[in-house]
């Protein structure tokens, strides 16, 4: 599974710069979305659940009312007391007095036809006699009394009964309300009824609360009164338990808010089922807007995304490909600069970091060139024609003299002073080897000049014979203290070279005890060595100032020789070699 | 238990002890409904409903009277159902109430048209027998019809009008005086009604006596008061009005303020239907002559024809004829002592 992660991330190549900062502005322009929609559809749903609890609520009750209003304007009317003409219709019909009850039954039939006309809704009023014969505002007719009483149940005041719906003799669907009348001139109580449309129901639920939304009647067993459906009149409602409690139930697949309120005068629960899905449908609304709007911010993130990314990404890919070229030797990159923000800073450096490095480079190869230069000016400086003549001289005498032992030890020595000068064009030569050489020279000189000097070479410590050093740096002071120290001097010269080091500098220490340096000129001669004063004549002080820049070009400014003398004592003159520096 | 819809819509229930508790719930609750709206729990009595055209007419109460005497007598659940205003739907619609409750026989009041052919004729096919009284349905299946003869009535009543015109020496045989006429009936189609008024036309053919205007009052009583009113308010010089049927006569002389003056003007007023309220008009002279039916004897016998025809299959003649009353100044007396009034005061 990881892998497979992985694999997509590879694919899409999610190391990318581009795409993190794509995947980036996505979860920080989303996240906030996200929130603000879920949060704004929880509190508008939480506001329209409670909108539509309300409404329902206010819908129930006044159904209530109005239902309750109805109810009891036909229970006034039934609740008569004594009537006359009723009590003389009882009276006759019971005695079979036809002749005499013709006329109040015209009254009654006149009067109930007055009541039907006064409130709408009422299909027949009726006077039920014990033994099923009714007059009514059809006229009169008998029913079957016992299953008109089973028929009834009796609300909570126990006066007022109710029936179920039911289809009446005149095929009209209507619910019966009845109360028992007692004649004060009979002995046998009668049943006043009214027949209420079913329409009457309807009408007054007849509330506008969405196309699947629906209200319905149920008494106290649940039994459906009344319900748009007309099949479902009389079945025991699904939602019944112990009364119609407010809650959400389930309809063939759909969602309902159930609201109830229960009328005390009929003994009825009026019910409104408030579709959910038609609740929700104005949530709908909210939920596409929300949609839409993340849909198009979401568009724009990835447009802006690619923008800025694109605008990231771009000059740092350039960047990336010209550090590349640069990293195979192709210094002659340079970015074309747009803009003035941190990418375009960057490139900034970038090509000043081209630049530099060019100039280092060159700066490099001429400073090579000038160490060639004092190099090749050193050892022209070796070759001095009077040197190689006085001592070639000096072996052929040697020769002449059949001294031929000293002779091949002069030939020997000068043939190992001009390889190890040349050393096989090396620039850096071991400290052993160039101490060979100096020793080599010093032989030689000391051939020459008879012996006048005597030199010690010390070196401390012997492990720097091993570290490696520019060639022809000791010879040139050695050769120095040979003719401008000792040879002006009227006694046995001697030359001490002494190696040592200390910390990571090497030090070389070339004394002479000839007769020194006048102090103006130590100070001149120092500040030369220092770069801190010019000479414009390139001969003067040739060996020291050609020792001093080779070491300080390959060291660095730390390194480099240092004078010091007391006249006609000694001079004694100092290299430093700072290893930290070296190249 | 008194529906008819707790049976189909439980039915549907698994388990077995649940249906046969249904199912004897549903024969219970279809046993009350059966008994509640098809017959009453007498249901060893045949039951016979009368229809009359409306209950507001007092003219049928003495037919509601007489009916309910012969009803007890017979031992039949006699039932009398109307519209309380006459309305053919209304009437048709309780004329299909009892062939849904399949009463045994029903005597009705009707109108001569097509629709209430068929729905007396639906009634027979459905073996209910149908007889008319008063008004008939000839065309129909019905079985027999009880009622005056209306040719009869009319033509009585035209020469009960040409009467009184000779004791007041108005000449209907001179031909430069018309004597305009107002005929006011029920409603058109009503067979019982046409006969009358042809009756009255052919007795009345060689006289000078014109038909100026016929007034429908669509059998309401209150309209038809109201339509004399207006007509004889625009038309004093009306000369005679032929009542086809005793409409405006169960108001007072005092209700009727503008034909009571026509009338003191020498007007002349002549009808068909006697009931006390008719008579207490004529005996204030607002009318002159009246042809009654004999309403009681088309509720009994009607009954007991019906009765007998049901019960044993004894057809009777298809026309069954009731006699004529006539009111006239010598008689009036004695019929105000024999008709009751029929409104309580």
């Amino acid at each position: 599974m990881f892998n497979f992660i992985k694999k997509i991330a590879n694919g899409i190549e999610i190391h990318t710069l581009r795409t993190k900062l794509i995947i980036s502005f996505l979860i920080i322009g989303l996240l906030p979305i996200l929130l603000f929609g879920f949060l704004s559809f929880n509190v508008y749903s939480g506001a329209i659940n409670d909108r539509i609890n309300n409404y329902s609520q206010e819908m129930v009750n006044r159904m209530k009312r109005d239902l309750e209003d109805y109810i009891t304007e036909v229970e006034r009317f039934l609740s008569k007391e004594q009537d006359f003409y009723i009590n003389q219709f009882i009276k006759l019909t019971q005695a079979n007095d036809f002749r005499n009850s013709r006329k109040y039954a015209f009254r009654i039939w006149e009067d109930f036809n007055n009541v039907k006309q006064l409130r709408p809704g009422l299909k027949d009023v009726a006077i039920t006699f014990q033994d099923g014969r009714r007059i009514s505002s059809y006229g009169t007719y008998n029913i079957d009394i016992d299953n008109f009483k089973e028929s009834l149940y009796a609300d909570e005041s126990d006066e007022t009964f109710f029936t179920q719906p039911y289809i009446n003799y005149f095929q009209e669907e209507v619910v019966t309300v009845a109360r028992y009348y007692y004649p004060e001139i009979a002995e046998e109580n009668v049943l006043i009824s009214a027949d209420i449309d079913l329409d009457v129901l309807a009408d007054l639920t007849d509330f506008n609360l969405g196309e699947k939304s629906y209200f319905l009647i149920a008494d106290q067993n649940g039994d459906i009164i009344y319900h748009p459906e007309k099949s479902k009149i009389g079945e025991r409602s699904f939602y019944y338990s112990d009364g119609f409690p407010d809650r959400k139930v389930s309809l063939k697949g759909e969602q309902y808010l159930l609201t109830s309120t229960y009328s005390e005068v009929t003994g009825w629960y009026i019910i409104s089922m408030a579709s959910a899905d038609e609740v929700e449908a104005e949530l709908n609304y909210i939920t596409n807007l929300t949609i839409y709007m993340t849909i198009i911010v979401l568009i724009l993130i990835i447009l802006l995304t690619l923008y800025l990314s694109s605008s990231l990404s771009k000059p740092i890919q350039k960047l990336q490909e010209l550090t590349h070229r640069a990293s195979e030797n192709d210094l002659s990159v340079k970015i074309e600069i747009s803009g003035d923000d941190e990418i375009a800073e960057l490139g900034q450096s970038f090509n000043k970091m081209i630049r530099r490095i060019n100039k280092l480079m060159e700066q490099n190869v001429r400073e090579q060139k000038f160490l060639r230069q004092l190099e090749m000016e050193s050892l022209d400086n070796q070759i001095k024609p009077h040197f190689i003549y006085n001592t070639l001289d000096l072996i052929i005498g040697l020769l002449e003299n059949k001294d031929f032992d000293r002779a091949t030890h002069m030939v020997e020595a000068l043939g190992k002073f001009f390889r190890l000068s040349l050393s096989h064009g090396k620039e850096m030569v071991l400290i052993r080897n160039e101490i060979k050489h100096v020793k080599n020279y010093l032989f030689i000189q000391q051939f020459r000049h008879g012996e006048e000097y005597e030199y010690i070479i010390d070196i401390e410590d012997p492990e720097i014979m091993d570290k490696h050093i520019p060639k022809l740096i000791l010879q040139p002071i050695v050769e120095n203290s040979i003719y401008h120290g000792l040879l002006p001097a009227d006694k046995k010269g001697l030359i001490i070279i002494k190696g040592l080091r200390k910390n990571k500098n090497i030090y070389f220490k070339i004394v002479d005890n000839g007769v020194g340096i006048a102090p103006e000129k130590v100070e001149e001669i120092n500040k030369i060595l220092k770069g801190e004063l010019k000479i414009d004549d390139q001969q003067k002080y040739f060996g020291l100032r050609n020792v001093n820049q080779r070491l300080k070009l390959m060291y660095g400014g730390n390194s480099g020789l240092k004078v010091e003398s007391v006249e006609n004592e000694k001079t004694m003159v100092t290299i430093r070699i700072d290893q930290r520096g070296g190249k | 238990m008194f529906n008819l819809y707790s049976c189909k819509n439980n039915a549907n229930k698994i388990l077995l002890f649940v249906v046969l508790f249904m199912i004897i719930m549903c024969f219970s609750a279809d046993a009350g409904a059966e008994i509640s709206s098809k017959k009453t729990a007498d249901s060893d009595k045949m039951t016979i409903a009368f229809v009359p055209r409306s209950l507001e007419n007092p003219i049928f109460l003495d037919a509601f009277e007489h009916s309910q005497k012969k009803a007890v007598d017979l031992g039949i659940n006699l039932e009398w159902l109307g519209s309380f205003s006459f309305d053919s739907e209304k009437q048709i619609k309780i004329i299909d109430s009892l062939i849904e409750r399949k009463v045994d026989g029903m005597i009705i009041s009707v109108n001569d048209t097509p629709k209430y052919d068929r729905i007396i004729n639906r009634a027979m096919e459905a073996g209910i027998a149908v007889a008319t009284f008063d008004a008939d349905a000839p065309n129909s299946n019905r079985i027999f019809n009880i009622g005056i003869d209306n040719y009869e009535a009319g033509k009585v009543t035209a020469e009960g009008l040409l009467k009184v015109l000779d004791q007041k020496n108005i000449d209907y045989n001179d031909p430069d005086q018309e004597l305009r006429t107002m005929i006011m009936t029920g409603v058109k189609g009503a067979l019982n009604l046409e006969k009358r008024i042809n009756a009255f036309l052919d007795t009345v053919a060689d006289t000078n006596i014109v038909i100026e205007d016929i007034v429908e009052n669509q059998d309401n009583v209150n309209l038809s008061v109201e339509l004399l009113e207006q007509y004889v308010q625009k038309n004093p010089d009306i000369d005679i009005i032929f009542f086809v049927g005793g409409w405006p006569f169960y108001v007072p002389a005092e209700a009727l303020p503008n034909f009571r003056n026509w009338a003191q003007n020498g007007g002349v007023a002549v009808g068909i239907d006697i009931f006390y309220d008719a008579l207490v008009l004529q005996d204030r002279g607002l009318i002159h002559y009246l042809v009654g039916q004999d309403m009681a004897t088309m509720g009994s016998k009607g009954l007991s024809t019906l009765y007998n025809y049901i019960k044993y299959g004894v057809k009777p003649p298809e026309y069954i004829k009731t006699g004529l009353e006539i009111s006239n100044q010598e008689n009036l007396d004695r019929l105000l002592r024999i008709h009751q009034p029929w409104r309580v005061k």
